[in-house]
């Protein structure tokens, strides 16, 4: 078994003579807290779309626990034990918080949800993980509330908590705390160091003070190239990364 | 939706209301004819339902299913001899055969162009039925289609002539297709299907390969409606080319969606007023469809959730009421 959960080598995405990506060599180690951050434009988010199957690269690939799924679609990463959370909240709005956990827990069947013929509640296993991770997200007493009728923060923390269903190895977070406010943060920061103990978690951030006391690696990305990667002290410090955050580049 | 609540069976609740309503309508109604249309419709709205109410797909469709049923159950029995189980069965291998092939290629695209392909797709299959009047007797539709006796292991249980012994077969099929469809929704494919129409993106990202999802609940949806186009073939003794016609398509949805979508009950109600509103002003007047835009356009603006949403409110807001009227009757007694 490989120290690398996930590696891609020289992956590159192209718009036309545009490239979002240039050539990516990212390596995350198992049993970390990874972190990918850089300004507006960097490419994170094309990183972030290539590795959860959402944009094909152009070029390069990409391997998972030493398996090749660069050409792999979206969906079927599940399977393999990667899993996602959005940006944007994407929930089943108007169906209850267990049931959006439930299905999201139904999902690692894959093909196997085609089943019509006996009762979502027959086969429990689904309904206990969907316990296990309101628990474990402290939305409980909210079980029974439509997705859509809770709280922003509360849905931020649903949207982590749907990625967790499917009891992925790798949690891949896109900008998780994306739209919250001050006081729904330190909720935030905890539960993902809590995941950071038993996921590999590989996420893209912009609150600077998250992503100093919970990384254990940082990547910084500029211009769709990796600019430096390191511990958060040795990332803190650097020059040139003060400079791609001040828009000094070329100079 | 309380999911942690042991789940009421599917043989209770909505499934004894819909045995209430087939008991009583031959009872009510004028004729036991017109309850059997009313149940074939609802069969095709049930079948609508489960595209568009749970899966969320507006499918123009349908009349392909229906009308080919018609056909291959005529067919089957006319020049293959086939009795009545076995051209019901044909007819939905039909069904969702040709539900199979409209799904596989219109679920490639979504939203309009979904839309649109099913569109034309029936306009392909009316002109190909209008085309090949050998098969189908083109515009005069295809004549003498038999009824046969329904006969189970070779004993004849009924010959299913007066309209009253046809009515309880429809009924009995009504019933078991009913349950079954219940089956479905209250399955893991049910319940993906709700989470595509819920936001497919997510139910992608969670795992769910959404055409393989979609593509089953067209052909159950084909199979469904299928049988209810060869029912409706063996009691008017007769396939019209309107079976496979556009306008069919339209009325299927207009029935599911006055109704209710995304509840079965609606179905039934939805085909049940449309067919007798039919029967009723269609002799008196032949221009009653205008008063179906009418009601289609009121219920679409204030009944969101079709006529049995509108009773499901009533219904909710009378116990609400009634257990409001308990609690101040104790509260008076305490106080004496």
């Amino acid at each position: 078994m490989s120290d690398y959960i996930l590696e891609t080598e020289q992956l590159g995405l192209r718009y036309g003579a545009f490239a979002a990506l240039g050539s990516v060599d990212l390596k995350i180690r198992r049993g970390t807290i990874h972190t990918v951050i850089g300004p507006n434009g960097a490419g994170k988010t094309t990183l972030f779309h290539c590795l959860t199957g959402e944009r094909r690269p152009s070029s390069g690939k990409i391997r998972f626990d030493g398996k090749d799924l660069t050409r792999q679609p979206a969906h079927k990463r599940v399977s393999s034990g990667m899993s996602r959370s959005f940006q944007i909240t994407s929930l089943f709005q108007n169906l209850s918080v267990r049931e959006n956990l439930r299905l999201a827990a139904q999902g690692r069947d894959g093909l196997g949800a085609l089943a019509f013929w006996y009762s979502d509640t027959h086969r429990s296993k689904h309904l206990e993980k969907a316990d296990e991770v309101l628990d474990r997200i402290k939305l409980t007493h909210l079980a029974n509330t439509d997705a859509g009728d809770l709280s922003h923060g509360q849905q931020r923390v649903l949207e982590v908590g749907m990625s967790l269903c499917s009891d992925p190895e790798l949690l891949l977070l896109d900008e998780p705390t994306s739209g919250m406010g001050v006081d729904d943060i330190p909720v935030m920061t905890k539960l993902i160091s809590e995941l950071g103990k038993d996921h590999t978690v590989m996420l893209i951030e912009h609150n600077m003070k998250l992503v100093m006391s919970i990384s254990d690696r940082i990547t910084v990305m500029h211009q769709g190239n990796i600019l430096i990667e390191g511990e958060p002290e040795e990332v803190r410090g650097d020059e040139r990364v003060k400079k791609a955050y001040l828009g000094e580049s070329g100079s | 939706m309380n999911t942690s609540k042991k789940q009421a069976s599917i043989f209770s609740g909505v499934t004894l209301a819909a045995l209430a309503a087939v008991v009583l309508m031959p009872l009510l109604l004028p004729s036991a004819t017109l309850a059997t249309e009313i149940l074939i419709f609802a069969l095709a709205a049930l079948g609508c339902n489960l595209l568009l109410g749970y899966t969320g797909l507006l499918s123009f469709g349908q009349a392909i299913f229906f009308g080919g049923g018609a056909y291959v159950a005529s067919l089957t029995m006319i020049h293959l001899g086939f009795g009545l189980l076995g051209a019901l069965f044909a007819a939905m291998i039909a069904g969702a055969a040709l539900a199979a092939l409209v799904g596989l290629l219109a679920i490639r695209r979504t939203g309009i162009y979904f839309v649109m392909l099913t569109l034309a797709f029936t306009q392909m299959a009316y002109f190909l039925a209008y085309t090949l009047s050998d098969w189908t007797g083109g515009d005069n539709g295809l004549l003498d289609v038999p009824r046969p006796p329904l006969t189970l292991f070779g004993f004849e249980i009924s010959d299913l002539t007066s309209s009253y012994a046809f009515y309880t077969f429809v009924a009995v099929m009504f019933m078991l297709i009913f349950v079954f469809a219940r089956r479905v929704i209250h399955s893991p494919f049910g319940t993906t299907l709700v989470a595509i129409r819920e936001n497919e993106g997510r139910a992608s990202a969670v795992g769910f390969s959404t055409n393989h999802f979609k593509l089953l609940a067209f052909v159950i949806s084909g199979g469904i409606t299928g049988i209810a186009g060869a029912l409706y073939a063996m009691l008017l003794n007769f396939a019209p080319l309107s079976n496979i016609e556009l306008l069919m398509s339209e009325n299927i949805l207009i029935m599911t969606i006055i109704g209710g979508t995304g509840s079965l009950l609606g179905s039934l109600l939805g085909a049940g007023s449309i067919v007798m509103l039919g029967d009723l002003l269609s002799s008196v007047w032949p221009r009653w469809m205008i008063i179906l835009g009418i009601a289609l356009i009121a219920v679409v603006l204030f009944m969101p959730s079709g006529l049995w949403g509108g009773v499901e409110s009533l219904i909710k807001r009378w116990k609400e009421r009634r257990s409001g009227a308990s609690e101040k009757a104790a509260k008076e007694a305490e106080a004496k």
